[in-house]
């Protein structure tokens, strides 16, 4: 009995050391992997727990106006001032001449919201609030922190709100950002992971010693993976008018979907291709592309938006394609915006996959050599 | 160098007439190594191959032999464009290796030690693809492929996927997937490790008949047998050196004891021993039970002569066995250690 248990702990001592050897022998792995929780802690801790500041308000004075009201006056000083405890103001007040230009810069989203004083000729009429209701609790915010500005200056007013793009919910919000997750995840995950298994299996040799060109097998590789992810993006996205309640509005902006998800899914196969071509296995590409996802995904905007983000974060966003991906697919789909007020966002998400183009073809090809 | 012989092999390419195969009357070579060196600068400096000089002729079995890590693989990954030499050049035809690559591919098949079938097609899918790859025409590629599969008995696995075949079967897709394109030369790397001796037999059956067709093949292997049955020529390869070059035949009596004849008699008179010791070509006269063991250089000579002599002495034979020393043997003598690597 006595040696059957100390059999027992041998085989299990064996199989434990042998683990944690190669466990340890491979730092890059640890790291990465220890990398995943600590972005949890910092992004979900800080951006999610923290409190949004410094949100761009539009105030206008309605017309026509002879002068300021004090309404006006008192209202936008308590709103410039409007803070919650021990933070800084909720507002970034911004005024504008007339409300024309009150209502571009919101649909061009430089601002989350306005308000609309009553003029000097109709007093004791509602203040309205346009608000950009296509973001996730901006506009919640926006609202409460409006109310209890006014009541602060002593406004009997009632507020009047008007939601821009009508209600819309979370799963539509956050249904339009997963379909650029699924692309990231499929290709990062499923093409690259096929990739390096391919290669350590000696099918890419299999390849190199028949007279096929370089160019085709980098071609076909590159081909045949965003056909993939842009299956993936095109199933969310159907799941998206079907399940969330998802409107696309004209064929236009059908196209325009289609042609994002086209630019991105090209864009982030080539990357693919580049990072599966620099790792040597399987279990060292994993541990960076999880980390790499998450750190995209959660920069993305795409369940939280980049305003409630702290400042040192928010700047990951810019070079991120998928917050662009992100951007111009809301702005098409929730917004039914066209190509000027998205093509900033395609610039950026073509610009990003010139050069990822470029470095997959690159780092591809010096494996084919 | 490489020019010499390219109207050679631009003729081969596309004359229909099949000369029956003979190495040694067709002795241009296809495959010419010159001074090859390749080191792999790792953590330790590894030669991996070290100043080899070969010719392989055209329409020959040319077998590479030698332990693990001798250098084979390296050399073959080398003469099929997969790596550049440190130093030295290889010729395969009228191109030159690293310089005419692309060409270079067009006119060689390779089956590789480790396979390079996708476990999730099936046989017809893996042909099919690899038909393209190699751009084998499209009108005839599916008879191709059929033709290939029956002639490795897998017809009736046309349509299963890959990854339900045994080894054997695995193997024998693989060498026909290599030979799609009718390649001048076939290069297999291991093409019979870790078979069943079945398998193995099949295989050397495929080799040999393609090799009928024409077709050069380079083989690496540590099995002696296999090379010793199927090789016109071996290349002995150890520590990345070439230590030997010939044929089975001659590599063999690079051994001085040369061959072991043992005569089987019941009543062995030890005055005979004396008298055939003194025959020209005897080296040694052992006399075991009842058996006589002489050691000679050549068999086919001495043999008639040891027979008279015992005749002469009234000497009933029961048995004669004619022992040659093996290719391991060889192997061992000329570099002092086994074939499995010891």
């Amino acid at each position: 009995m006595n040696r059957e248990i100390r059999v027992l702990f041998r085989g299990a001592f064996a199989i434990f050391r042998r683990d944690l050897r190669k466990f340890l022998s491979n730092p890059f792995v640890i790291v990465m992997t220890l990398f995943m929780p600590i972005m949890y802690l910092i992004i979900f801790g800080n951006a999610m727990g923290g409190a949004t500041t410094g949100i761009p308000l539009g105030v206008v004075q309605e017309d026509p106006y002879i002068h300021e009201t004090l309404l006006y006056e008192t209202g936008t000083g308590m709103l410039e001032t409007f803070h919650q405890q021990g933070h800084p103001a909720l507002f970034r007040v911004i005024v504008f001449p007339d409300e024309t230009s009150a209502q571009n810069a919101l649909r061009e989203r430089k601002i989350s919201a306005y308000v609309v004083f009553p003029s000097t000729i109709s007093p004791g009429r509602d203040v309205r609030l346009y608000v950009d209701s296509s973001e996730y609790m901006v506009p919640t915010l926006v609202q409460s922190g409006v109310q209890s500005a006014l009541a602060m200056a002593g406004a009997a007013n009632p507020l009047a709100i008007f939601p821009l793009y009508g209600t819309i919910e979370y799963i539509q919000f956050f249904g339009v950002g997963v379909i650029v997750m699924a692309i990231f995840m499929t290709t990062m995950m499923g093409g690259g992971i096929a990739l390096i298994r391919d290669r350590e299996m000696g099918i890419i040799e299999g390849y190199l010693v028949t007279p096929v060109k370089r160019s085709s097998i980098i071609l076909g590789t590159i081909g045949s993976g965003t056909v993939r992810a842009f299956l993936a993006g095109f199933i969310i996205f159907l799941v998206d008018i079907l399940v969330a309640g998802v409107v696309i509005r004209s064929v236009e902006s059908f196209i325009l979907v289609v042609c994002v998800l086209l630019l991105i899914c090209v864009g982030i196969t080539s990357l693919v291709v580049a990072l599966s071509s620099r790792f040597a296995t399987q279990q060292e590409y994993a541990s960076s592309i999880a980390f790499l996802n998450l750190l995209f995904f959660m920069t993305s905007g795409a369940f939280y938006p980049v305003i409630g983000m702290p400042y040192w974060l928010k700047w990951l966003t810019v070079i991120n394609p998928e917050y662009y991906a992100v951007d111009a697919l809301r702005s098409i789909i929730l917004r039914g915006q066209g190509i000027d007020i998205i093509a900033t966002d395609l610039v950026a998400i073509a610009i990003f996959a010139l050069f990822a183009i470029i470095l997959g073809i690159v780092t591809y090809r010096r494996t084919l050599e | 160098m490489c020019g010499a012989i390219g109207d050679m092999v631009a003729q081969t390419g596309t004359t229909s007439a099949v000369k029956v195969h003979d190495p040694g009357k067709d002795p241009s070579p296809i495959i010419r190594v010159r001074d090859m060196t390749k080191i792999f600068h790792n953590r330790h400096e590894v030669t991996a191959v070290n100043h080899v000089s070969l010719d392989v002729d055209q329409g020959e079995i040319f077998g590479l032999l030698g332990p693990n890590g001798a250098g084979k693989s390296t050399l073959i990954r080398i003469l099929t464009t997969l790596m550049r030499p440190s130093s030295g050049t290889a010729c395969i035809g009228q191109y030159l290796v690293g310089k005419d690559d692309e060409e270079i591919r067009k006119i060689i098949g390779v089956c590789p030690q480790n396979s390079t079938i996708d476990l999730d097609l099936t046989a017809y899918e893996n042909l099919e693809f690899y038909g393209n790859l190699l751009n084998v025409d499209e009108e005839t590629l599916p008879d191709r492929i059929h033709y290939l599969l029956g002639m490795v008995k897998l017809t009736d696995h046309t349509h299963v996927p890959v990854k339900n075949f045994s080894g054997g079967m695995r193997r024998k897709l693989e060498i026909v997937r290599a030979f799609l394109h009718h390649p001048l030369i076939l290069f297999l790397d291991e093409p019979t490790i870790g078979l069943d001796p079945d398998s193995r037999r099949e295989i050397w059956d495929q080799i040999k008949r393609l090799n009928a067709e024409r077709t050069t093949i380079i083989l690496t292997t540590h099995y002696m047998d296999e090379a010793e049955k199927l090789c016109d020529r071996i290349a002995f390869m150890n520590g990345g050196r070439l230590v030997a070059l010939d044929t089975p035949e001659n590599l063999k009596k690079v051994i001085p004891s040369g061959e072991l004849i043992e005569l089987g008699s019941p009543a062995l008179d030890p005055a005979v021993v004396s008298l055939l010791q003194h025959r020209d070509g005897v080296r040694s006269v052992e006399i075991h039970d009842h058996v006589l063991r002489i050691s000679v250089k050549d068999s086919s000579r001495v043999l008639p002569v040891i027979l008279a002599d015992l005749e002469h002495h009234s000497v009933r034979v029961q048995s004669i066995t004619i022992r040659q020393p093996s290719l391991e043997d060889v192997f061992i003598y000329l570099t002092g250690i086994g074939l499995e690597g010891g």
